[in-house]
């Protein structure tokens, strides 16, 4: 593989040598267009970072591109976030929705891999069902209709249990742990274990290429998430996530423009509740990347 | 592996249900949590369409509501306000399937044109990140920079003369359709690239020396081999597209749009949204009856793309 990896180096060394004038305008243009991918990627979260650096004031009367802080670095916008109670409440609310949601779609989504795996009378009824789920839904009043009627409207229920796992999961742990060798399962039988520990305690952790896959995307998922949060707890703001609260506050920025007296510290906050919303993401990335990058190359899962 | 599985199950189907369950009680316990699951969150669903059917009240429930027929669809379809929604999801969902499409595979063939694998692994990672913002942060961050005296919006008046305005209070024809599309590039043509560029590494390294000795310039080797080697995953990828086109996409546009800009940036999803949970709206039997339509057309869609996909590709999504 290296040695193979070394040749094509080579040999793509070798073409920058023979590079005719055609070539090198198609380089200017390529790295050009890629170059300005990947700026265009970044800016508007650098335009965020840096307003939020800014000085509300000089910010309020600066226009165009922020690419430095304006009007002298300060940490305004970051003291005033941890002082609004609704960002911080959508903070914590988003911390916990993101994990009770990931445990429980991941927990599912395992078990009924595993479940699946295994040589039952269900496994072709349930796979077929699960399908059918990916072909044709209820739509989003019929599935409002249920959740009311399970008295989950209003609580945080409506935004934790529905969506924390799809036929798409369950099926990708069913190939993850179909594709454990079959002797795992002999000797983990053999050894008086029983399916729960065979499951959690000798499988689970040799599929979790594909469950660390499935656990980030869930993460990411409902970190993000808004939509549930504004159909089954619209009023209950006590109950949002931060997202919703970065909507109402970037809403309600857009009225503070036009307002005669406009209160400069609001303004900052926006940019920091960004920041302070996207930074665990960024963060973490590096260390995921690699994973997310596989598992999309694998199955197609859309992150 | 397929022999052992179907070998497997003609062992379990040979047993009776007894035995079976004396045998793997705790297997059959396993599949409980899915079953209930899937029963109440999507299969009672999929019962409660028939509400579309009724004059849907929540006092009096599905047993108690009144049946109407059609009414409600011929109420859709008679009104104006749904067939523009659904124009405006063709037109919308057209762009995304064609341009949206192709845009990360333009995206993937520039990278793999580049040799500096520094330069290139450094541009896929700054091109993923809108792919991890959120949907209220992308479109807050649209709505400041194509706002009037926004730094888009100064762009486009300084570069080509456009008036400065709020471009999202923009009620004519292409404008929203157009940011929205651009959007969804922005957002997805680094993720989206990620299959095309595993694909392209895979082409075989010495079909380009060959080619390359034989005196092909690096365009017509990107022509003539890297993308007829991609092209059955193109293929199946566009099949996929399609199918889902109507089903997913549209949501973010509940947070871009304006009672002003219904007449372009309507859609089927977000009119079906409106209906039932919009302020003041709870018109639940015409939001199930919109939704109802959507969902019959995209499951339209998908599977007849599906077959598609086997027949010309050879491979399908299920």
């Amino acid at each position: 593989m290296a040695k193979k990896q070394r040749k094509k180096e080579e040999w793509e060394n070798n073409m920058v040598e023979t590079k005719s004038a055609a070539d090198r305008i198609v380089d200017v243009i390529v790295y050009f267009c890629v170059a300005l991918v990947a700026f265009c990627s970044v800016i508007p979260m650098w335009h965020v970072l840096m307003s939020s650096f800014s000085d509300g004031k000089s910010l309020l009367a600066h226009v165009g591109l922020v690419l430095w802080p304006v009007g002298g670095f300060t940490l305004d916008g970051y003291s005033l976030i941890f002082q609004n109670a609704s960002i911080v409440g959508g903070y914590v609310n988003t911390i916990i929705y993101t994990v009770s949601f990931t445990v429980i779609g991941f927990l599912l989504a395992a078990v009924t891999g595993y479940a699946l795996s295994r040589d039952t009378k269900l496994k072709k009824p349930v796979t077929m069902a699960l399908m059918i789920t990916m072909l044709f839904g209820g739509g989003m009043v019929p599935t409002y209709m249920v959740i009311r009627a399970l008295g989950w409207v209003g609580t945080p229920w409506a935004l934790v249990i529905p969506g924390c796992t799809n036929s798409m999961y369950c099926i990708m742990m069913m190939n993850a742990f179909n594709s454990i060798p079959k002797e795992m399962y002999e000797a983990s039988h053999i050894d008086g274990a029983g399916h729960l520990s065979t499951l959690f305690e000798i499988t689970l952790p040799q599929a979790m290429n594909m469950g660390s896959v499935i656990i980030l995307n869930l993460v990411i998922g409902q970190w993000n998430s808004w939509l549930p949060a504004s159909i089954y707890v619209p009023n209950k703001k006590a109950l949002w996530p931060l997202q919703l609260v970065i909507r109402q506050i970037t809403s309600e920025n857009a009225d503070f423009l036009n307002s005669s007296n406009p209160n400069y510290s609001r303004y900052l906050i926006q940019f920091a509740v960004i920041i302070a919303a996207i930074a665990p993401i960024i963060i973490a990335f590096p260390f995921f990347q690699d994973k997310m990058e596989k598992g999309v190359i694998q199955g197609g899962v859309k992150g | 592996m397929a022999k052992k599985n179907s070998y497997d199950l003609a062992a379990s189907s040979r047993r009776s249900w007894k035995t079976e369950l004396k045998r793997d009680w705790m297997v059959y316990l396993l599949f409980l949590p899915i079953i209930l699951y899937e029963v109440i969150l999507h299969y009672l669903p999929m019962f409660g369409i028939v509400m579309a059917f009724q004059d849907y009240n929540v006092t009096d429930g599905y047993f108690h509501s009144p049946w109407v027929g059609m009414k409600h669809f011929v109420d859709l379809f008679s009104g104006e306000d749904f067939l523009q929604a659904i124009r405006n999801t063709v037109v919308i969902g057209v762009l995304r399937a064609t341009i949206g499409f192709v845009a990360p595979i333009i995206f993937a063939l520039m990278l793999s044109l580049i040799n500096s694998k520094k330069f290139k692994r450094t541009a896929q990672t700054m091109s993923y990140l809108p792919n991890f913002v959120a949907a209220v942060i992308v479109c807050s961050l649209f709505t400041q920079f194509l706002a009037k005296d926004g730094p888009l919006t100064l762009l486009l008046t300084r570069v080509f003369g456009a008036e400065n305005q709020n471009w999202f209070a923009n009620d004519k024809a292409p404008v929203f359709w157009i940011i929205y599309l651009l959007m969804g590039i922005w957002q997805g043509i680094g993720w989206g690239s990620i299959m095309y560029v595993a694909a392209i590494s895979q082409v075989s390294g010495d079909l380009h020396e060959a080619a390359a000795l034989d005196g092909a310039t690096r365009m017509q080797r990107m022509f003539k081999i890297t993308l007829p080697s991609i092209l059955p995953m193109i293929l199946m990828m566009f099949v996929i597209n399609v199918g889902t086109a109507l089903a997913a996409g549209y949501d973010n546009i509940l947070l871009l749009y304006m009672p002003s800009t219904y007449n372009v940036a309507d859609t089927v999803y977000t009119y079906t949204y409106r209906q039932a949970f919009g302020a003041g709206n709870s018109n639940y039997s015409l939001s199930a009856a919109s939704g109802l339509f959507q969902s019959v057309v995209s499951t339209i869609l998908l599977v007849g793309s599906n077959a598609l996909s086997r027949k010309a590709a050879g491979s399908s999504l299920f």
